[in-house]
């Protein structure tokens, strides 16, 4: 079986005026989890459909495994998609639903009931075959509708959203879950999501996604901890984005390698992670759990004072909200290790910002592209609304 | 559905003070009490509504001849009576037969062909398109009468070949009803919308393939709503089938009763007759209910669904 | 950040397995396809399907209004009486509109009362549909709880009781010696036996509200239940009263759904013939429709039936497009 490897070219897909996608290059790698993450209106979506087959697109190639599927139906591709809201047909008993893709392929009866079988049992669903998707609770239909398209043997499995309408507590259960399938079937897994937490805890790799272009590609560790501009550093969990300006390169201040002086309102940093030779007005970003906060008056490198506005208890962490000096607030994330939290609300402190966690962003996101004013062309895609009533019968 | 006013709401909280206001001069009035004047309103109507029909009902079983007197209750309209009744009067028996004869022919013709119709017109974007559609609706808006002459016309005047009689009664009611498969399943088929075939090409498919083994059973209740519909408007007809009908022969029930209302036949005759067709729609409409039923049984969905379905809402 | 990918040599077998012909791959490149085959539906198969009910629709709905009016403004056989249509719109004579108009506003007009007692009468049939079935409605969508259903059903009942019987309960009971007659006389309301058969409007009036309001009621339930009961709980709680709240949230909120009803409501009252017909059968009632229908059985009036229908076609013409194009937007737009 041929690995699933996918390759995106410039892909690009225009609705009338609007341009949902515009000019993606991707190189997906066999065998790889990898997730478009991104907010809504991204392309993630309309991406991932043309890879399914769904939409066509505007110019530009999708590769699967050295063949261009472009332009090829989506029941000709080896690709198997597991939709938002699951798609299970209601008029169909759970087994019957996994069965259905297998009609296209030539099996024996008693094949085709093994494969059923085995694909149910994977998801843990075995004993479930008579039941219908009416049935089953969400986490249950979403595993049917993973089995249903498992049980072909696709080269790659694209998922949209698929634990969207699930709580928080299921979700995170099958987000592991997920990640194991992923692990034991060992086919790319492309996913497409809006939560930052699922991309990061399940993905090998992943690409930002804003406004149909590729902010950041990266592994979750990479983006998370080393976003190339604000908004990736923003999208993912809270970057604590501060306006500065950049001096100019520094050196011979003991930080062993590149710096970057910097000024906060009144007050001198430096940094060593992000743009080291930007100059001028720059954005500065750093999480909130390498935030220090020491006492007030505390002096040293990359001190700035400041005043605890607010302290909220989280369960695992507290979070500090510190307003500094020059005006920007900050989030500072401590961890619960047993001993109390000393802040209270007004309180004086010193924060502290680690030069090596402080990252320089450059000012304004290299990759946001204005959408074009266009006329009016075809229509954008219809999704499924409420029906219309019939109104009563003239006689 | 969550309804305003439901009964475990309208406890109020302050119970003491209202039992004590009432004992004031201006009872306080509570936010959710039950609405007494519009239930009351309610049930006049439905008693306005339904019971003149069961004392039409009534008199078919009249020992006589009157309408308006009872006179004991007698099977004499339906079968006993040797000359009158429904089964040994050949006047009565052929309306009968007629009725069941349009009705049938109409529906077998006029489903299939409104619900190709309204899934062809819901995929193909395009002016003509539209443009069918927007006539199919105004066939739905048009008052029966205007069409019903126009049509007779047609038959007398253009397409001689057929004559007024069954066959021209067929083809104006399939036209009349056609509307009805064509709008429900449109509606349908958009909340349906397009995932469950993507989803099928996805999994292999081809597109008519699809059609066939997805959006044709999800259809299905729907289909068969339309076609109660269809059946049960077809014994009501009345307007166009009088147009087209030429002798006696092809007279339904309807027709029947209407020239013989004033004079005629026996009056407990005519109600026997309106009672059959009335007996005809409640058995197909249970049917539907319980072929809808059964079709979406194990899906999520309130028990009004099949109600509302099979009214046309 | 993204990676470029140089031209693979990637094999075209690809290609025999899809009928989509594949363009070159357009790494770089920024050109609309050949013809974008619209999200790969197959558009003779929605034609194909859509085809039969096509043809009928128009062969025998759309041709119809033509034949009618190459009768109109066709002539008479004055041997047989019998209309001669005139196909070509060139020949068009205006012979039987001038007629049919003459007899609307002319010296002898006799056309005129029943064109203005058949607005009178939907009018008032109308106004009284809608003040009992919008509470009907109201209550069954709002009130009604658990007893929903059962409401519901008893509400549709009447749909599936034909036009013929529901007339044909009022006739039985309007008779002289009647339950409707016996019950006043009782009451002592009347003292003698009204003859409510032989003419009364009243009877007419009340004869359409009774067959058309089960229409109503269905489409303002419908309209009703979908709206949403927060809203109404919301202002509740903002402080109006029920009547306010009422007035200044439910009502408008249901103006489309009332629009909807009169249409559905007034638009076939107003070719309504057999309702007076059966509750009435007097010349002191008749409607257009009546007028309709007397003229095609006249000999040699067939066309001016045919004039009389085109016109009452015209005068509707306007608010059945507007209804027609409503609903088809709102079904395009999933509203």
């Amino acid at each position: 079986m041929a690995g699933g490897h996918i390759s995106l070219v410039e892909l690009k897909k225009r609705f009338g005026a609007v341009t949902a996608v515009d000019g993606i290059s991707v190189e997906i790698e066999p065998g790889e989890f990898f997730s478009l993450l991104g907010p809504s209106g991204c392309g993630k979506t309309t991406t991932l459909r043309m890879v399914a087959g769904f939409e066509e697109p505007t110019s530009g190639a999708i590769f699967l495994d050295g063949s261009d599927v472009g332009r090829l139906p989506p029941n000709k591709r080896n690709v198997n998609t597991v939709f938002q809201n699951y798609a299970l047909f209601p008029f169909l008993n759970v087994a019957d639903n996994v069965r259905f893709g297998l009609r296209y392929q030539r099996l024996t009866k008693s094949e085709v009931n093994r494969k059923v079988g085995e694909a149910l049992d994977l998801v843990q669903l075995g004993s479930y075959q008579r039941r219908r998707p009416g049935q089953l609770s969400g986490g249950q239909q979403q595993r049917v509708a993973l089995a249903r398209a498992l049980v072909l043997n696709p080269a790659v499995l694209l998922l949209d959203e698929p634990l969207g309408a699930l709580d928080a507590k299921l979700r995170r259960a099958l987000q592991v879950e997920l990640k194991a399938l992923q692990e034991r079937v060992g086919i790319t897994f492309l996913y497409v999501t809006h939560d930052q937490e699922e991309a990061l805890t399940m993905s090998d790799r992943l690409a930002v996604m804003s406004n149909g272009c590729i902010a950041q590609l990266g592994s979750p560790r990479q983006v998370y901890e080393e976003p190339t501009d604000a908004f990736v550093a923003d999208f993912l969990g809270i970057s604590n984005l501060m306006e500065a300006v950049a001096l100019g390169p520094g050196g011979g201040d003991g930080l062993g390698g590149a710096s970057c002086r910097l000024k906060l309102g009144d007050f001198e940093l430096r940094a060593t992670c992000g743009a080291l030779d930007a100059l001028g007005d720059v954005k500065l970003a750093i999480r909130p759990e390498r935030v220090q906060l020491r006492p007030y008056g505390d002096t040293g490198l990359n001190r700035v004072p400041g005043m605890v506005e607010r302290v909220v208890f989280l369960g695992s962490a507290s979070q500090v909200l510190a307003r500094l000096a020059p005006g920007a607030t900050l989030h500072c994330l401590l961890h619960n290790d047993g001993e109390p939290v000393t802040w209270r609300q007004g309180d004086p402190v010193s924060v502290e910002l680690p030069p090596d966690a402080l990252r320089v962003l450059p000012n304004g996101s290299a990759t946001v592209k204005e959408i074009r004013e266009e006329t009016l062309g075809d229509e954008p895609p219809d999704l499924a609304g409420s029906a219309p009533q019939p109104s009563g019968r003239l006689t | 559905m969550a309804v305003a006013g439901d009964h475990a709401l309208s406890t109020p909280v302050s119970v003491p003070a209202a039992r004590t206001a009432r004992r004031s001069l201006l009872p306080r009035p509570r936010p959710w009490r039950h609405a007494w004047f519009l239930e009351t309103f309610t049930w006049l109507y439905l008693i306005w509504s339904i019971v003149p029909i069961g004392i039409a009902i009534l008199f078919s079983f009249n020992n006589g001849k009157s309408q308006a007197a009872w006179q004991g209750f007698s099977w004499q309209w339906y079968f006993t009576d040797p000359l009158n009744s429904v089964l040994h009067s050949p006047e009565l028996h052929q309306a009968v037969i007629q009725t069941l004869r349009l009705a049938g022919f109409t529906t077998l013709i006029t489903v299939p062909l409104g619900v190709g119709f309204a899934i062809g017109i819901d995929r193909w974007r395009g002016r003509t398109s539209s443009s069918l559609n927007f006539v199919m609706i105004f066939s739905f808006v048009v008052p029966e009468l205007l069409l019903a002459v126009a049509l007779m016309f047609v038959f007398t005047q253009l397409i001689t070949a057929i004559p007024l009689g069954t066959n021209a009664e067929v083809a104006a009611l399939v036209v009349w009803n056609l509307s009805w498969p064509a709008i429900i399943v449109r509606a349908r088929l958009v909340t349906i919308g397009h995932a469950y075939e993507e989803a099928a090409t996805d999994l292999g498919a081809s597109r008519l393939q699809a059609v066939r083994r997805v959006l044709m059973p999800m259809l299905m209740p729907a289909i068969f709503a339309s076609a109660v519909l269809v059946f049960a408007g077809v014994i009501d007809d009345f307007v166009i089938v009088e147009q087209m009908s030429s002798n006696a022969g092809t007279q339904p029930m309807s027709v029947l009763i209407y020239s013989n209302v004033h004079g005629g036949l026996a009056g407990p005759a005519l109600n026997a007759l309106a009672t059959l067709m009335l007996v005809f729609s409640l058995i197909v409409a249970a049917l539907g209910y319980v072929a809808y039923r059964f079709m979406t049984r194990g899906e999520r969905g309130n028990r009004g669904e099949a109600l509302t379905s099979i009214a046309g809402i | 950040m993204t990676t470029a990918v140089d031209n693979r040599s990637g094999d075209p077998g690809a290609h025999g397995r899809g009928r989509w012909p594949v363009l070159r791959r357009s790494a770089g490149r920024d050109g609309r396809s050949a013809a974008p085959p619209e999200r790969w539906g197959l558009r003779a198969l929605w034609v194909t399907l859509a085809a039969p009910g096509a043809v009928w629709l128009i062969i025998l709905f759309v041709v119809p209004f033509y034949v009618m009016l190459a009768v109109a403004a066709g002539s008479v056989n004055l041997l047989l009486q019998s209309p001669v249509p005139v196909w070509n719109p060139l020949h068009w004579s205006g012979s039987s509109f001038a007629a049919v108009w003459h007899d609307i506003v002319g010296p002898q007009a006799f056309l005129g009362p029943p064109i203005v007692r058949t607005f009178v009468y939907t009018a008032i049939a109308a106004v009284l549909s809608l003040a009992i079935a919008y509470p009907v409605a109201y209550f069954v969508t709002r009130y009604a709880g658990r007893r929903k259903t059962l409401f519901l059903v008893l509400l549709i009942a009447p749909f599936w009781v034909s036009y013929m019987m529901r007339m044909l309960a009022w006739i039985d009971l309007l008779q002289q010696n009647g339950y409707v007659n016996r019950v006043l006389s009782l009451l002592h309301l009347v003292g003698h036996q009204v003859n409510w058969l032989g003419g009364e409007a009243p009877t007419v009036v009340l004869g359409l509200v009774y067959g058309y309001i089960p229409y109503l009621i269905i489409v303002l339930f419908a309209g009703l239940d979908r709206i949403d009961p927060s809203l109404l709980e919301a202002a509740r709680d903002l402080g109006l009263g029920r009547w306010r709240a009422f007035w200044r949230v439910t009502l408008p909120l249901s103006k489309s759904t009332i629009v909807a009803g009169m249409f559905i409501t007034v638009l076939p009252m107003l070719g309504d013939y057999f309702t007076n017909q059966l509750l009435s059968g007097t010349p002191g009632t008749t409607m257009i429709g009546n007028t309709i229908e007397g003229l095609l059985q006249s000999p040699g009036q067939q066309g001016q039936g045919a004039a009389l229908a085109l016109l009452l076609l015209v005068v509707l013409l306007v608010p059945m497009v507007y209804y027609a194009s409503a609903t088809a937007r709102a079904s395009r737009e999933n509203i």
